[in-house]
């Protein structure tokens, strides 16, 4: 009887471990996501941001269409792809962040031609235009850093023991941070 | 000679070095007292302009709970007002946790650069564009002049136009002075209830004693006392002597003491005494420093250069 007891505590006492480990992962899942759908909002509020960008410059640099025509084919390659956290492998990832890193590229290369143009410079629209930009800039480099945390914390939990094995057998899968890029990440520098 | 120089090379150093502010370093004097939203450490907004500020952004705080931090220093530290604001905002979190409607307005001078961040509640309120146009319109012409009481009051003036217009924003209700001072008048109250109570239960007690059986009435008095101890048991014994002063009745009453009990009663009788004290105390010093609701920043708001 006795032993039939101490079996029983055992049991329930695994029992609890595993619903607390499998609670807390499917919370901090649920966390990744969120931070990954706020990243996804930012980069679409730029996409947003950019064909009310692209008309302003063009009214005043209608030449450089060069460099605008590769915002908009940037933005729209980047608008293609979409991704899934819950089952993102980490090569969606990378294709995800270099399309974004393009279109950072070719904004950057658009703000940096619009120095050569004083009217458009001085034009009030523009300046407003370039500061939501920035600032969108900012919140994605914040979305990304949060959906980093968010995934660190995850991953940990994760590959901790005894965690890995009721991560393996319900099957929690490590997740993908966003790689630091050289540069492209960065939001466009703007002197006045 | 040379103690002199050294000492004055010292102060020199910290001069430079205080002139200089990380996010950390950054005095806040709003936690110390919750009128004081400017932090000027430097000195550079004129003591008019500080006051101004203060009863501006206290009133936006009331009215609609946007709890702001205005600093204008000399130097920060890296010379990026972004970064600085956003670390600001993570290691306080400014604004409450609900409507999440902070806001950072900083200053630096010597770096040339200014920066309005927004809480993410706040962005609806006052979006990029918005802000970008308010530094554009009234704070820029006034920092060109070097003019930097009125680039702020100018731009806090905008701000809380655009804030005023929102109706969705919601006021902090236990913001309110009357509260403190009537959380202090209720504190008080039972202060004062609780000490007549004891007074009253010791005039009790001595109304009793001097109650006299023969005459009935209460002019008992104790004429002499004195006390035997008994080791063994652990017991005082008290032998009182009360005489009437009215029939000259007289009356020997004893009665023991637990010397074990006694101390242990008393013991926990200063324990409650000090929890009370303890806990009174705390309430009523935290009704002087703000403090920062938990408010979150996700990098709106605009800056620049000038």
């Amino acid at each position: 009887m006795k032993t039939l007891k101490s079996i029983f505590v055992a049991v329930m006492t695994a029992m609890c471990f595993t619903s607390c480990t499998y609670n807390k992962l499917v919370e901090q899942e649920e966390v990744v996501n969120q931070k990954w759908a706020d990243v996804q909002t930012q980069y679409q509020r730029r996409a947003d941001l950019i064909p009310n960008l692209v008309n302003t410059v063009k009214g005043y640099a209608a030449h450089e269409s060069e460099t605008l025509e590769a915002v908009v084919a940037a933005r729209t390659k980047a608008t293609q792809i979409t991704i899934d956290p819950a089952n993102a492998t980490p090569e969606q990832i990378a294709a995800f962040q270099e399309a974004q890193g393009e279109v950072s590229q070719a904004l950057g290369r658009l703000l940096a031609i619009t120095e050569a143009y004083p009217d458009l410079k001085a034009n009030e629209q523009f300046s407003e235009l370039q500061a939501q930009l920035e600032g969108t800039e900012n919140r994605i480099a914040e979305a990304r850093r949060q959906y980093n945390e968010a995934v660190q914390t995850y991953n940990v939990n994760v590959r901790k023991f005894p965690n890995n094995i009721w991560a393996m057998i319900f099957s929690f899968e490590k997740k993908t941070p966003f790689a630091a890029e050289a540069g492209a990440e960065k939001a466009p520098e703007v002197q006045f | 000679m040379r103690l002199r120089i050294t000492i004055l090379c010292m102060i020199l150093v910290a001069a430079l070095h205080a002139a200089t502010y990380t996010p950390e370093s950054l005095p806040i004097p709003y936690l110390q007292d919750k009128s004081q939203y400017v932090s000027n450490p430097d000195g550079i907004l004129s003591q008019e302009a500080v006051d101004s500020l203060n009863l501006w952004l206290g009133e936006m705080e009331k009215a609609h709970g946007v709890q702001t931090v205005l600093a204008v220093v000399e130097h920060i530290e890296g010379g990026d007002t972004y970064e600085f604001c956003m670390a600001l905002g993570r290691k306080y979190g400014i604004g409450s946790k609900e409507q999440n409607t902070g806001l950072i307005i900083l200053l630096s001078t010597g770096d040339r650069a200014y920066y309005i961040l927004t809480g993410r509640g706040l962005e609806g309120t006052l979006p990029d564009a918005i802000c970008k146009r308010i530094e554009n319109r009234q704070m820029l012409p006034a920092l060109r002049e070097g003019d930097w009481d009125e680039a702020m009051l100018a731009t806090v003036r905008a701000i809380t136009r655009y804030v005023d217009g929102d109706t969705s924003l919601v006021g902090t209700s236990d913001f309110d002075d009357e509260d403190d001072t009537i959380a202090l008048m209720f504190f008080v109250a039972f202060m004062a209830l609780g000490i007549g109570l004891i007074f009253f239960a010791i005039w009790l007690e001595q109304r009793r004693k001097s109650y006299c059986p023969s005459c009935h009435q209460y002019k008992m008095k104790k004429i002499s006392s004195y006390t035997t101890k008994n080791k063994r048991l652990g017991i005082r014994t008290h032998h009182d002597t009360y005489r009437c002063s009215h029939c000259y009745f007289t009356k020997e009453q004893h009665w023991d003491e637990d010397l074990h009990s006694g101390t242990g009663a008393a013991a926990a009788g200063g324990a409650l005494g000090g929890s009370f004290f303890g806990g009174g105390g705390r309430s009523f010093g935290g009704s002087f420093g703000g403090s920062f609701g938990g408010g979150s920043f996700g990098g709106g708001g605009a800056g620049g250069r000038f």
